[in-house]
């Protein structure tokens, strides 16, 4: 047992409000959920010793707000060391937001079948946001409801612990945007759960900028369920700290639902960061493609686990999973481990999984202009990395994160320079 | 009549893989003048143009090869292009995520700091960047796509006579550009190619086909044959050529002494 | 369609019969006493007496591993008998001509005559029966070469110093649960030795029978080849039909000094169970080889047997330049379950390993790939590529892929793909549109999904292999 999770444990008040069910269950679960050792699969690479051997810095609201992406439409909540910081006041028809601890009756009743509804049981950290978590929003789209604004939820966290929880339900034929966005490098602990809940033919665009660094000890999960001929197009970016762990899990449980998802790592100085990511086919004729792509600098470590779960019933499935992973460092790590789990026998599933060097042709083309070595190298990781980001539904966004990233480059200069 | 070279290329003997390609090519070029390198595949016509911009894995095992005075063989590749020499290639690669737009800034700024020029601004450079691809016919879309990315053969090969035309190099070497080319791409590349003669700048052409010497007069042409120039003339060699072919090339390799010996002892 | 496929594949397995030899078996159980009794059935010196009571004591404080991707229920280890020997062996013959002639019928009737003139030429046998090897053939002619090719309980005795020097060298005695068994209980196996130098002769083989009730086979083989050698090795298997399951749990050592190379190929055919899953063998073999400078091993299977199969051999490469490979091609239907796959550890620079697998599954079976791929610091410019192809037959059986990829050197390069398809029906319809009858088109297809890893197997092998598979596509089509 960790002395982490009975701290904190001990300072859950199993409070009364609608979640209090929900609650009551993960305890229970979680008191019979051994704490994850080497052995254990999910946490085979990632040591959780951080958790009870770091000192928590003491939170303050002094914390500096990031710039918001231009030239589109925000609705903009902020979250500083867990707690919103202003009243939602959104009138956008066919939209609702409300904070979770101030839910009126027909929130609640929709908060109650989102929650746990796409988060399987299984996650430890997810059963300890379960019990935790009393803030957090519910988002809500009326059916046929197209919101035009993107919503960003910005986190900001500089010390203590903060456990998040957002539901997002879309009606049927709902178009949404959400941005998750997530960043501070100090030490501090944060749990930060969504669950998506997709009508049928509902559109969600997300996107999740795991941007904690440094002493940050963050546990993350996303989780979807798409009924009927919906789809999701998500992008995560996620760079890492001391600990960062995020869970994902695609359920199709409708038939013809479409998902896509681009994933990002970028990894520096002794940072660990471990991607899950679960797709359940349990209905004929859905669509997955993924493909995540990591660079790896320092003496950084990047865990990859991809499981694609393809049932009997999940005839003419087509999915597809690609991991790409470029080590900096004679220091660096990658695990990656792509999974397929079939059953249904008229599917096309494909994965695959690589680590190299950049491509020397590529290489030898742009140096053949001119273009020093160096700056060769910095091009072609930054483009390995920009092809998905240019994949993104929302232009604006783009421009923002390629900013966001080179800042991340520039950090990682000197190693990009230095051949393997 | 100047006399001054701006290449010359001595004895060349290069291998790959440890296989000998070029086995001994001898080439002057002088300012302003146009030279077209024919010869059948597999010939190390390719070859001479990787190993003169300094591809890895291409050794030079013997000979001198001279740029505008300076012996480039040590040079690095980044190097050997700011010092002006430029490869055309014949399947340009594609790099996926990294826009034209960044690569020839990139490029341009490097050769202009090579020359102790102040980087373009960003304006200007968009500029010229609009102007040429104007001028190889290619839209300015192609400028923010992937570099070849999903370009078609005759694009790739357009994109580089762009890239030629920002680079402003001395010595062009454009291996095969006219390859996949429909005939309004052939005179895109040629209009390229011959906007670009100032009387100082060389171009060595290698190509199959007399069609695309019909836009660019050359003043000379080579054969290569098995790693060597075997036999060189005015414009009116790749005439000949067409006509005959390569055949005569073996009865030539019969008459060799040398060249039978070493097939012997193999 | 499917129907008509599963019919296809309804197979009859041909080396079921029970052959009437009498045995001496020792009675259920397994304790010290027990392992003491092996050792003295077979006049062990007492360092492999020692070796093995450690290894014992190592297995009781170890668990079953429960990661494999496999159903099956638990072992008692108390119910398998851990040694049976035919009687006639009691006094070891000295020549073929003393052999129980019963025996040598046995492995006619499986295709593997064992009198030499009737023999393949260019293959040495060692006939392994229950606990015991009967027979080994062609010695005389591998001894001229300084090949050494014998029962292991015999190494132990002529070449105690090579024998104390890499048995349990490459997998050792604690790597894991079956592993730890089989040190505490093995009873026969092949040994090999190649000399400095030396290119073997003829292709060195081993077969494999199970025939007691209830009793476990637990061999050992450990291939030594020395500096420069070069032996290609091939290995069969086959048990009768029985309603219960029997335990098999190996364990294979290779070593390939400087420039060495080793082949090794199975074609595994244990009695997988019937349709219900009733009996068949469980197969848990560790197969572990490690490469020293520029050597090369090279594993190729066809796995079409066991009710149960947890298998993956390894190669450790440890010297620089050094290559592994890894050829499978795994066949399931009925109820049978299959995890397995390999480990390529890269420790040497330049270090290379190729990783091809086929799996087929049929009827209710379930076939997993489960791979290792470590690239470690030490491993410049290393490269790995694996390719592992699934063919589903039919909606009720599963296909899994679970490669692991490790690496920590910026210089190795790894490269994972992995496929999923389906006979489909376009393409049996081209094979009967063009006049082939459907069980012919469905063996054809499969055969075409494995050619990559047939052609890598050793003539006489690839054949046979082949045979099989399309012995487990007949049964026909009405
Ligand atoms: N990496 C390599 N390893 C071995 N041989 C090579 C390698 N690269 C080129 N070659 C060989 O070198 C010879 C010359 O090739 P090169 O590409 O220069 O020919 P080319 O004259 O340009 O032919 P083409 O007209 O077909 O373009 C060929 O025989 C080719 O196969
Ligand atoms: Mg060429």
């Amino acid at each position: 047992m960790s002395f982490w999770l009975d701290q904190a444990l001990a300072q859950a008040e199993l409070s009364n409000d609608c979640l209090a069910e929900h609650r009551a269950k993960s305890l229970e679960a979680l008191r019979a959920t051994p704490w994850p050792t080497r052995k254990t699969e999910a946490w085979r690479y990632t040591p959780l010793l951080s958790l009870d051997n770091s000192v928590i810095d003491e939170p303050n609201d002094n914390i500096d707000y990031p710039g918001s992406p231009e030239g589109v439409e925000l609705i903009e909540l902020f979250f500083v060391n867990g707690k919103l910081q202003s009243n939602i006041n959104v009138a956008v028809e066919g939209l609702t937001i409300a904070s979770l601890d101030n839910l009126n009756d027909e929130q609640q009743a929709v908060a109650k079948t989102v929650c746990q509804s796409a988060k399987p049981s299984r996650h430890l950290f997810g059963m300890v946001n379960d019990v935790l978590a009393k803030q957090g929003v519910l988002i809500s789209v009326a059916d046929g409801s197209d919101i035009k604004p993107i919503i960003r939820l910005v986190h900001l966290q500089n010390g203590g612990q903060s456990h998040v929880r957002h539901l997002i339900k879309l009606g049927q034929g709902a178009k949404v945007s959400v941005i998750e966005e997530y960043r501070g490098e100090q030490s501090f602990v944060a749990t930060s759960f969504s669950e998506f809940d997709l009508g049928d033919d509902a559109v969600l665009n997300h996107y999740r900028f795991g941007l904690q660094t440094g002493a940050a000890k963050a546990l993350a999960g996303c989780h979807f369920n798409l009924a009927n001929r919906s789809q999701m197009h998500s992008t995560l970016v996620s760079f890492g700290s001391v600990l960062s762990r995020l869970d994902v899990d695609i359920n199709h449980a409708g038939e013809h639902a479409l998902a896509t998802q681009n994933a990002i790592y970028l990894l520096a100085d002794k940072e660990l960061f471990d991607l899950h990511s679960n797709v359940e086919h349990m209905q004929p004729h859905g669509t997955t493609e993924e493909n995540v792509r990591g660079i790896i600098g320092d003496s950084a470590k990047a865990v990859f686990n991809g499981r694609i779960h393809i049932h009997r019933y999940a005839q003419k499935t087509l999915a597809e999973l690609n991991n790409r992973n470029l080590l900096l460092t004679p220091k660096a790590e990658i695990n990656t481990k792509p999974e397929l789990e079939i059953y249904a026998d008229d599917v096309k599933c494909a994965h695959g999984a690589t680590v190299a060097e950049l491509d020397n042709k590529a290489l030898y083309y742009l140096r053949s202009r001119g273009v020093s070595e160096q700056d060769a190298r910095i091009m072609l990781n930054f483009g390995f990395i920009n092809e998905l980001i240019e994949q993104m539904p929302a232009e604006p966004l783009c421009e923002w994160l390629q900013g966001e990233l080179r800042t991340r480059f520039g950090d990682l200069r000197t190693q990009l320079s230095v051949e393997g | 009549m100047t006399s001054k070279q701006l290449l010359t290329v001595k004895g060349l003997q290069a291998k790959v893989d440890e296989k000998d390609i070029l086995k001994g090519l001898d080439l002057d070029v002088k300012p302003g003048e146009v030279h077209a390198i024919m010869g059948p595949n597999g010939a190390g016509k390719s070859t001479f143009g990787y190993v003169l911009s300094g591809r890895d894995g291409y050794e030079i095992t013997g000979g001198e090869v001279v740029l505008d005075g300076k012996d480039i063989t040590e040079m690095d590749i980044e190097e050997r292009a700011r010092a002006g020499l430029f490869l055309a290639f014949q399947y340009p690669v594609e790099i996926p995520g990294v826009s034209n737009l960044e690569f020839l800034k990139a490029a341009v700024d490097a050769h202009r700091e090579a020359q102790g020029l102040e980087p373009l601004s960003s304006k200007d450079f968009l500029k010229e960047a609009r102007e040429a691809s104007k001028k190889v016919n290619l839209p300015a879309e192609f400028l923010k796509r992937g570099v070849n990315e999903g370009f078609s053969g005759g694009e790739k090969k357009r994109n580089e006579i762009m890239q030629m035309l920002l680079l402003k190099p001395k010595l062009c070497i454009l291996d095969e550009s006219d390859s996949g080319l429909d005939i309004d791409a052939l005179q895109v590349v040629a209009e390229g190619v011959n906007s670009m003669r100032d009387g100082e700048r060389s171009f060595i052409v290698v190509t199959h086909y007399q069609r695309l010497l019909d836009y660019i007069k050359p003043d000379y042409v080579h054969v290569l044959s098995d790693g060597k120039i075997v036999k060189s003339g005015d414009a009116s060699l790749a005439l000949e050529l067409e006509a005959q072919g390569y055949s005569w090339l073996a009865e030539m390799r019969e008459a060799d002494p040398e060249e039978m010996h070493r097939e012997v002892s193999e | 369609m499917t129907e008509e496929i599963d019919k296809a594949l309804a197979r009859k397995y041909e080396a079921g019969f029970v052959s009437a030899i009498e045995s001496e078996t020792f009675p259920p159980g397994l304790d010290e006493e027990v392992i003491r009794k092996i050792s003295a059935m077979k006049n062990e010196p007492q360092w492999m007496l020692d070796w093995r009571l450690k290894a014992f004591a190592a297995w009781q404080e170890m668990e079953t591993p429960d990661w494999a991707h496999l159903n099956f229920p638990v072992i008692n280890y108390q119910d398998i008998s851990y040694y049976s020997a035919p009687k006639s062996m009691a006094d070891k013959p000295k020549s073929l001509d003393e052999v129980d002639p019963e025996l040598l019928r046995t492995y006619e009737k499986l295709g593997i005559p064992l009198i030499e003139q009737q023999m393949l030429a260019g293959i040495a046998v060692d006939a392994v029966f229950d606990s015991v090897s009967v027979v080994t053939t062609f010695r005389d002619k591998l001894e001229e070469a300084g090949v050494i090719f014998c029962p292991i309980s015999e190494a132990v005795h002529k070449y105690p110093e090579l024998v104390k020097k890499y048995l349990g060298s490459v997998v050792p005695q604690k790597d894991n649960y079956f592993a730890a068994l089989n040190c505490a209980v093995f009873t026969d196996g092949s040994f090999v030795y190649i000399p400095k130098g030396v290119r073997c002769p003829m292709e060195l083989s081993t077969y494999f029978r199970i025939n007691e009730q209830n009793t476990g086979q637990f061999e050992r083989t450990l291939i030594v080849a020395d500096e420069g050698s070069y032996v290609s090795y091939l290995e069969g298997c086959t048990a009768p039909q029985r309603d219960e399951n029997q335990l098999h749990a190996a364990v294979v050592e290779l070593v390939a000094m400087d420039n060495a190379e080793i082949k090794y190929s199975t074609v595994q055919n244990w009695y997988p169970g019937d349709e219900e899953g009733r009996g068949g063998i469980y197969n848990f073999v560790t197969k572990r080889g490690i490469c020293h400078t520029n050597a090369k091993i090279s594993w190729t299977q066809v796995e079409t047997g066991s009710a149960i199969t947890w298998k993956y051999p390894s190669c450790v490469l440890k010297g620089d330049n050094s290559v592994g490979e890894f050829y499978s091609v795994a066949l399931t239907r009925g109820k049978q379950q299959a995890d397995t796959g390999t480990k390529m550890i890269h420790l040497g620079k330049n270090t290379r390993s190729t990783i091809i697998s086929k799996g087929i599954s049929a009827g209710r079976s379930n076939n997993a790939y489960r791979g290792l791929v470590r690239m470690n610091p030490g491993a410049d410019k290393a490269r790995n590529f694996t390719q592992c192809d699934s063919l589903l037959i039919g909606d009720q059986c599963g296909a899994h892929t679970f490669p692991y990829v490790e690496s920590r050197n910026p210089s190795a390069i790894v490269e994972h793909e992995a496929t999923t398809s389906k006979v489909s029906d376009d393409q049996l319809f081209l094979c009967q549109q063009r006049g082939l009858d459907p069980e012919k088109a469905v063996s054809m297809i499969v055969n075409g999904f494995c050619k990559e890893v047939f052609k890598e197997l050793p003539m006489e092998f690839a054949v046979e292999a082949g045979k099989l598979l399309e012995i487990s596509l007949e049964g026909s089509v009405g």
